[in-house]
């Protein structure tokens, strides 16, 4: 019983992981530039596919060509920013994340029937010769291919907080969350800016659809519920705090897996489990209306 | 802007928005106006069987006689003066092409479009009003998964192409938008691609489906598993049951649990969880815990692929498991490997099952997508067939008397041999299909099976 | 407002209303229904999203909560109108239990509490109406669009002209006052939250209202299906295409996307959702204050060049 419930936080654990390695692209995106890019999810399904087709047609292993998800989402994002969203840069906040909740609406649209009619509705998901090992610690199982993607989203999410703190870029991204207009007289480029975070959040997308394809499965119409999803750990873990959301994304689904053992083994099934993930997700937000571990600002 | 013209524009608005309320709580029935009773006929589909010599006034759209390409077979008297044919008959699909049903629907349309090409390369469909042979036109329009689109289609498909049936679109969220549509506008309707018995419980006249339903289903499933596996000891009697939590997740688990018990299975666990829901650790261990042999399981994707990763990595295997739906998707095992193995379903019909017409289908398929016809796309092609021959049998296009056809049918389709039971749910064979070595084979009924059953699976690790 | 524009308005008002008259086609009347829905709802948004600028991301709660309570109690034999009005009142309640937590919120906390408050009620409807609602078979046989064409005008004009008395009210200012510059309207005196109350109120009433006309007017559902969050998203992009904050906008956006979705959909196929993208893309870039911004400026033109 105790090992059965152990065992339920340990893939509260590893998925909550995908949940904040999704929400950190989208919220690091929305610190920036204050756009809102509803498509986010969608990008997470093309870094799916391009970890999928490596995997089908030339054998990569999908842990292997990681790399090439990230690029590929790199190109991707740059496209669609030069292309739509650099339009956005000079508006109002407002204005801001209005228009870009649009043209997401509209990039999401198109990337979803373009992955429907590419790679059909099929779900697609990558098994390789060690999924399904596991290796045993105090009689709980941890599956490999989910325990190796919790040490990259950690390792990713470690190294874009020192990337942050520690580099000119980094630090001229922070300066631009916090006040735009004293980073452009500063001689920051805002552009340069924007584009790179960005970029960088479609990027994180790409690496959590890939590994979403090795743990679950992918499918052209996925979007829509991790871009909810990343949106309500956004705001969980609070806005500005890239720690705080991936923290977010793990409490989220340990609340999940907790609440679902729970719910069973009162035989209530696990019908339940995601509204009170949500329920705990408004009440953190009444007790605290800047998310967990947000600055007051907002 | 001041503040008379406000009140002005007030009181307008209000009055009219008075008088619409007024005008809708008037006319709980159809209001008398709406059809006017103009002396032109209107260009309705059904051409009235008087001999009056109407075909001078009747409407110019369905007056196409020299543009009909069929080859008369037996040239009609020109002295008995028919209503000239119609060019086409017309039949139509609302179908989720796109958005969160797009793999069931992408399986669907070219089953119809199959039926629909091969009866007009036949020269189409002999009707007796018009003494010729007229081909079928398909209207297929993507309702993007959503019902409340779905609803504007069917209304289109009545009220522009005037079609003599509706064929279904996919999954029963859809299909319960469209079938009362088809209900209200007395057009024959033939759908697949849901097993859910309730809709059939409604007293709809225009519903037809040769697609194995919930309770033929749970049946079949002690039926097959006791004839498959002849020695009682060797049989799984400890009975896992995952539901989803659905309305035909909930039928199906109901009439589990009842079948289970009369064939001599014990249900040991019976949970239910959320659509979409991606983490079963907790369902897995009680089953594991409490020694289930067999899983039965009805979920969509993509919670059919996480099912079976979690007990992959919790290492449960049950000896026999039955999972409906997510396993008939044609990628289950090119996604899964060797774990999607022994997984058994039943799908409605396999392009393996010998019937007049499959070889054909499967020819078709190949030449389009490189493989066999798809699980969905049998039955779907058994849809036209059963009209095709319920519209010969009518001898007309009035879609009433299409649809009394229809009930009374007994069609060789490449579904097998199709009749209708009085609640429009028809009389289909139910295979059971497993997937053994990433291919599906018939593994029941014994008559039409293609392989032996693989039983018990052996654990997953050991593969 | 001048005499051509009231004119305008009454030659409108009165084809809306004869409509029917002469249109007997199911497929046409079918879109004017689903376009006075759209109407209706973003517009009922636009009260709360637009005017008080506060992005509802949950508005499909009330639309859903309309919808369920109304077809309840219709099955159960009350008349549709009592029904509707309990599902909107409804609604209403909803949103003021929820108001006061909502409101110490600001921007987007608010828009994705609201966001997850809807998603729960799309789960739990889900979890305990787990089976399909659908109009009885013997009622089919009388069904016909022309009552739920005049219900959803009824609706429909009932928003609008409900949203053109309160934003040319003593309402109206202090609701802008607050958008605009919360604090301050504050120290003045006026008391932010009551003003956002009341809009959330009545942003919740008439998607409650629009919710109770589709329970009326839809043949067969899922319960859960009002609750998507497609239903607040649709109608907050037709608030912002068309130009949020305005009366006009939410109808003109509603009709561009309706209209062009549907007729896309008729032509196109599997295709129509890829060029709906695109073409919808090309509207925000060239059009980036929505239609009612485009009309703005060309009124402002017009007049410059009329002094």
């Amino acid at each position: 019983m105790l090992e059965a419930f152990a065992q339920n936080l340990v893939y509260g654990v590893l998925i909550g992981a995908l949940y904040g390695l999704a929400a950190v692209g989208l919220s690091l995106v929305f610190g920036v530039t204050k756009f809102l890019n509803v498509a986010h999810g969608e990008f997470l399904m093309v870094g799916g596919y391009a970890s999928f087709w490596l995997f089908t047609l030339w054998q990569v292993d999908p842990f292997v060509s990681l790399p090439a998800a990230i690029v590929s989402l790199l190109v991707l994002g740059a496209v669609f920013y030069q292309a739509l969203f650099s339009r956005m840069v000079k508006l109002t906040e407002g204005v801001k994340i209005q228009n870009t909740l649009l043209i997401g609406f509209g990039v999401s649209l198109i990337l979803q029937n373009l992955a429907l009619k590419l790679w059909t509705a099929d779900t697609r998901s990558i098994t390789t010769a060690y999924s399904g090992q596991v290796f045993n610690f105090l009689g709980i199982r941890f599956p490999l291919v989910r325990v190796a993607s919790l040490l990259i989203a950690l390792v990713l999410v470690i190294a874009l907080q020192l990337f942050l703190r520690r580099t000119y870029t980094g630090k001229a991204l922070r300066a631009t969350v916090e006040n735009w207009e004293a980073a452009t007289l500063m001689g920051i480029d805002i552009h340069r800016v924007y584009l790179l975070s960005f970029v960088m959040g479609a990027a994180l997308a790409g690496v959590a659809g890939a590994l979403v394809g090795v743990g679950y499965s992918i499918e052209p119409g996925m979007g829509m519920s991790w871009t909810l999803k990343s949106l309500v750990v956004m705001v969980l873990g609070g806005l500005g705090s890239i720690t705080g959301t991936f923290v977010g994304g793990i409490i989220l689904g340990l609340t999940e897996s907790a609440t679902g053992f729970i719910a069973l083994m009162a035989g209530g099934g696990l019908t339940y489990k995601e509204v009170v993930g949500l329920v705990l997700f408004l009440l953190v937000l009444v007790f605290r209306p800047e998310g967990l571990f947000g600055s007051k600002e907002g | 802007m001041n503040k008379r013209n406000l009140n002005w524009i007030v009181r307008i608005g209000l009055l009219v928005a008075l008088v619409a309320v007024v005008a809708a709580c008037a006319s709980p029935t159809p209001e008398p106006t709406k059809v006017p009773p103009t002396a032109a006929p209107a260009p309705t589909k059904a051409p009235e069987p008087t001999k009056a010599p109407v075909a001078t006034t009747a409407p110019t759209k369905a007056a196409e006689p020299t543009k009909a390409p069929a080859a008369t077979s037996a040239p009609a008297p020109t002295t008995a003066a028919a209503k000239p044919a119609p060019a086409y008959i017309e039949v139509g699909a609302s179908i989720p092409l796109t958005g969160k049903f797009g793999s069931l629907g992408q399986q669907v349309k070219p089953g119809y479009q199959y039926a629909v090409n091969d009866i007009n390369a036949a020269g189409g469909i002999y009707v007796k009003e018009f003494d010729k042979k007229i081909p079928l036109r398909l209207t297929v329009y993507d309702d993007a998964s959503d019902p409340t689109q779905a609803v504007s289609k069917m209304e289109t498909l009545f009220a522009d192409q005037k079609v003599v049936a509706y064929l279904g679109g996919a999954s029963s969220d859809m299909h319960v938008a469209t079938i009362p549509i088809a209900e209200k506008n007395k057009v024959p309707y033939l759908g697949v691609s849901f097993a859910l018995n309730a809709i059939h419980q409604k007293g709809y006249k225009y519903l037809f489906s040769p697609f194995p339903k919930s309770p033929q289903q749970t049946v079949d499933t002690f039926a097959a598993l006791n004839q498959l596996i002849p020695d009682a000891s060797q049989r799984p009697l400890k009975v896992a049951i995952f539901a989803e939590k659905s309305d035909w997740g909930a039928e199906e688990e109901a009439l589990w649990k009842e079948n289970a018990t009369k064939a001599g299975y014990t249900v040991v666990v019976d949970e239910q969880y959320a659509v979409g829901n991606l983490d079963f650790t907790a369902m897995i261990l009680k089953a594991k815990a409490a020694g289930a042999e067999t899983l039965l399981a009805l979920p969509n994707q993509p919670s059919g692929e996480a099912l079976i990763k979690g007990m992959v990595e919790n290492g449960w295997t049950p000896k026999f498991s039955l999972i409906i739906r997510a396993p008939e998707n044609v990628t289950w095992s090119t996604n899964l490997k060797k774990n999607g193995d022994y997984v058994t379903i039943f799908p409605g019909w396999n392009s393996a099952m010998k019937f007049p017409g499959v070889d054909q289908l499967n020819k078709a398929y190949q030449a389009e997508f490189k493989r066999d016809a798809d699980l969905l796309t049998g039955p779907s092609y058994a849809c036209v067939q059963i009209l095709a021959k319920a519209i010969e049998t009518a001898g007309t296009l009035d879609r009433d008397k299409i649809r009394d056809a229809i009930a009374a049918s007994n069609t060789s389709t490449v579904v097998g041999n199709v009749t209708f039971n009085a609640d429009g749910t028809g009389k289909v064979l139910d295979p059971l299909i497993q997937w053994q070595n990433g291919k599906l084979e018939v593994i029941w009924p014994l008559d039409h099976a293609t392989a032996k059953i693989m039983y018990p699976a052996p654990a997953f690790d050991k593969r | 407002m001048n005499k051509i524009q009231i004119t305008i308005i009454v030659i409108l008002l009165a084809a809306l209303l004869a409509f029917p008259q002469f249109i007997t086609s199911e497929s046409v009347l079918n879109l004017a229904v689903y376009v006075l829905l759209y109407v209706s709802i973003a517009s009922s948004w636009n009260v709360l999203g637009g005017f008080a600028g506060q992005t509802n991301l949950g508005h499909a709660a009330f639309f859903g909560v309309g919808a369920l309570v109304t077809r309840m109690l219709w099955f159960a034999g009350w008349n549709i109108f009592a029904s509707m009005v309990i599902g909107a009142l409804v609604a209403v309640v909803l949103a003021l239990i929820i108001g006061v937590p909502a409101f110490r919120l600001r921007g987007v906390y608010f828009a994705i509490g609201t966001l997850a408050l809807s998603q729960i009620l799309l789960i739990t409807v889900g979890n305990t109406f787990s089976t399909i609602s659908s109009i009885p078979t013997e009622d089919l046989k009388v069904y016909s669009l022309v009552p739920r064409y005049y219900m959803f005008l009824g609706v429909a004009l009932l928003t609008i002209v409900t949203a053109y008395v309160l934003l040319n009210s003593r309402f109206g200012l202090g609701i802008t006052a607050v958008r605009e510059e919360e604090d301050a309207a504050e120290s003045l005196g006026v008391s932010a939250l009551k003003y956002k109350m009341l809009a959330f109120g009545i942003s919740a009433f008439f998607g409650g209202l629009t919710g109770g006309a589709f329970a009326f007017y839809h043949v067969g559902y899922y319960p859960q299906l009002t609750f998507g969050p497609e239903w607040t998203f649709d109608s907050m992009m037709m608030a912002y295409i068309g130009g949020v904050g305005t009366i006009v906008g939410p109808v003109i956006g509603a009709v561009f996307f309706v209209v062009l979705r549907e007729f896309l959909a008729l032509r196109f196929a599997e295709f129509h959702l890829i060029i709906f993208g695109v073409l919808f893309i090309l509207v925000v870039l060239f059009l980036p204050d929505g239609f009612m911004g485009i009309w703005e400026k060309i009124r402002k033109r017009l007049l410059r060049r009329s002094k």
